[in-house]
């Protein structure tokens, strides 16, 4: 463990992943301090205007806008558009760092219950084998067989908006990569003779796949876990910019760059005016995905041996 | 020591084990059948594939796809363990029998540390606590001779030697105090200072316990240090059957008589090492008649034809030979003066 994370820290890749998930664990738990939330609902992103245009970045809080917050009583504890606001006034920079808790949801939640999905198939499927493993095979084949993006929009559609509907989509085409990576792993450990030698000491089967089986395979997975959070993340957000994700105004970088959409090319005469719609949440996008791909990458380094030199 | 009781402990009937492959039926274990007296230690001796480990493996019934034992019974306390279901089988596993594997370097999982893999067994078949586990695992430790035992059981498979790591697998199948202990080749993966240090252990643990023990080994120094009685196996059946004294002065089947004379001697002058001419026939095909016959240099048109039965000789001294009034004045001679 330790020189797991010696040599996460000493490898420039990876420290720049560690250093850029840093930034984004640290947006996501100061987002209330980075952002004062307006609202009741912290993930609804507080208007800055009516305006259909999106306003360039340091435009203050329209009056109308104003009004209504004084209206409510509430306190307004920033009254301007630090990156703009997108189509509908929605401000951009509110939308960045709690977009940056969605993400975190997103990725961690839709990644660790699908491992756990696929760890639990992929084991039983692999140790009890024969008939078991031929059914719950055929099984992960079929989900294998949809094309992922395309499956998630239709579930997506079919259970309608919202992002728990987003991550339900995403969990249930997303575990069959680990399913079949635990089986592999633990088809050529069961032949062990450690698990042979546990099997003669009367262990029960589930104590050998969880105590035996398990931390002896379980670091491919992990692997391919923290590189998939990324590509999770990608997934949600495409999902929400085609408009089957995150209700309208939620706090979702895919959703800000949805928004963006009839704004990127610019108005006739001025190409690029409305730059800073797509500029920022691609930007959040990108990094967030790099980052867990550069751990992910270093993480297969360390953890592969024949790339260690030890084989 | 053999004592004589009239119950055996463990008795294999007629046990057949194939394994069904893509290229046929491997008879690896044929009609193989023997008695492990209680306090008794059975040697099963053979060349590499001859199916002792098959054996033992049937008896505790860990065999996988493709190996299954087709027919015969093995009973165990007098009851059939063929005929167990599996939840029963597991709760005989390792408290009634346990097993002590070849490599002590890859029979421990790499991960987890001494003192719980021991543990586990306890925790398993006794209704014990936690710390209750971890203090008989110290003693258990201790009693296989491993020093500091109470740093050692926090300690992984790595950081022990191979004769510590023998010794910590012998802590873990002692540990439910089993009354039949299954060795598989316990000794082959250690050095000669090693081996009698971990043999010496077994017998005294055994004395302790009064358990029987099933040897498995191809060492037949091994087995003259350890053994009461032995079968010797060849190409999945048993070819000869005795107490140790008759396999070692008076054998009767000439690959018992091949195997004694291969051994160096340091008693005499010997130009040459002595060798069993040929290969382990392929399990696949095996030859027609005797499946001896093709490296036996008793061989007549008998043996090719038909397959000898196991002949009893006198009490307690089975061998599966048509020549053995051939054999047994050759024996005589050559393991006096070499061959």
């Amino acid at each position: 463990m330790n020189r797991i994370l010696r040599k996460l820290f000493s490898n420039i890749t990876s420290l720049i992943g560690i250093i850029l998930l840093i930034i984004f664990i640290a947006i996501a738990i100061f987002a209330p301090v980075i952002a004062p939330p307006l609202s009741e609902d912290h993930y609804l992103i507080p208007r800055m205007s009516w305006d259909i245009n999106p306003q360039p970045p340091g435009s203050p809080m329209s009056d109308d806008i104003r009004d209504i917050y004084d209206y409510m009583g509430a306190e307004i504890k920033y009254d301007r558009a630090i990156c703009g606001t997108a189509e509908g006034g929605y401000d951009i920079f509110y939308g960045l760092i709690w977009g940056t808790r969605t993400a975190f949801k997103i990725g961690l939640i839709t990644v660790s219950v699908s491992m756990l999905i696929g760890l639990f198939i992929g084991s039983i499927s692999a140790y009890f084998g024969k008939w078991l493993d031929e059914i719950l095979m055929r099984i992960t084949d079929i989900f294998l067989s949809f094309p992922f993006l395309v499956a998630a929009m239709v579930l997506t559609t079919v259970l309608g908006r919202g992002l728990d509907k987003v991550m339900i989509a995403l969990i249930v085409f997303g575990w069959m990569g680990y399913s079949r990576v635990i089986r592999g792993s633990i088809l050529s450990a069961k032949e062990e003779t450690y698990v042979i030698a546990a099997r003669a000491l009367g262990v029960k089967d589930n104590k050998i796949i969880w105590k035996h089986l398990l931390p002896n395979t379980i670091f491919p997975v992990l692997v391919q876990a923290s590189m998939s959070i990324g590509s999770m993340v990608i997934t949600a957000s495409a999902l929400s910019f085609l408009g089957v994700g995150a209700p309208v105004g939620y706090a979702d970088w895919g959703q800000m760059v949805s928004f963006a959409r009839n704004w990127i090319i610019g108005s006739p005469g001025h190409a690029g005016q409305y730059w800073y719609t797509v500029l920022y949440p691609g930007i959040f996008i990108v990094l967030f995905v790099l980052a867990w791909n550069l751990i992910g990458d270093t993480l297969r380094d360390i953890l592969d041996p024949r790339l260690r030199g030890e084989l | 020591m053999i004592i004589n009781n009239k119950e055996p402990l463990l008795e294999a009937k007629d046990l057949k084990t194939y394994f069904f492959t893509e290229n046929g039926i491997v008879k690896a274990v044929d009609g193989v059948g023997f008695k492990v007296y209680q306090g008794e230690v059975l040697g099963l001796v053979g060349e590499s594939g001859c199916g002792k480990s098959v054996t033992a493996f049937s008896i505790i019934r860990l065999l996988d796809y493709p190996g299954k034992t087709v027919e015969g019974e093995i009973l165990f306390k007098g009851e059939n363990l063929l005929r167990k279901t599996d939840a029963e089988m597991r709760k005989i596993r390792g408290k009634d029998i346990a097993t002590i594997f070849q490599e002590p370097m890859t029979a421990l999982n790499p991960v987890l540390t001494v003192g719980f893999q021991i543990s586990e067994a306890l925790l398993m078949h006794f209704k014990i606590s936690k710390d209750e586990a971890i203090k008989k695992t110290i003693e258990l430790l201790e009693k296989v001779g491993i020093p500091m035992p109470e740093q050692r059981i926090n300690e992984y498979p790595h950081q022990l030697s191979g004769g510590m790591r023998q010794r910590a697998m012998i802590a873990m199948a002692m540990s439910c105090d089993p009354i039949l202990l299954i060795a598989d080749e316990p000794t082959t993966a250690l050095d000669v200072t090693i081996q009698a240090q971990i043999l010496d252990l077994m017998s005294t643990l055994l004395r302790e316990f009064n358990g029987s023990l099933i040897m498995i080994t191809h060492d037949l120094g091994v087995i003259a240090e350890i053994a009461d009685r032995i079968a010797i196996m060849y190409a999945g059946k048993i070819v000869e059957y005795a107490n140790k004294r008759t396999i070692f002065y008076n054998p009767l089947h000439p690959y018992t008589f091949a195997l004694l004379t291969s051994i160096p001697r340091l008693d005499m002058e010997m130009k040459r090492l002595n060798v069993i001419p040929g290969i382990v026939p392929n399990p696949l095909h095996f030859p027609e008649g005797c499946k001896f016959n093709p490296r036996c240099r008793f061989m007549t048109d008998r043996c090719k034809e038909e397959e000898p039965q196991l002949i009893k000789v006198e009490e307690g001294h089975l061998v599966r030979c048509w020549n053995i009034d051939k054999v047994a004045p050759e024996v005589k001679k050559g393991l006096l003066v070499g061959v």
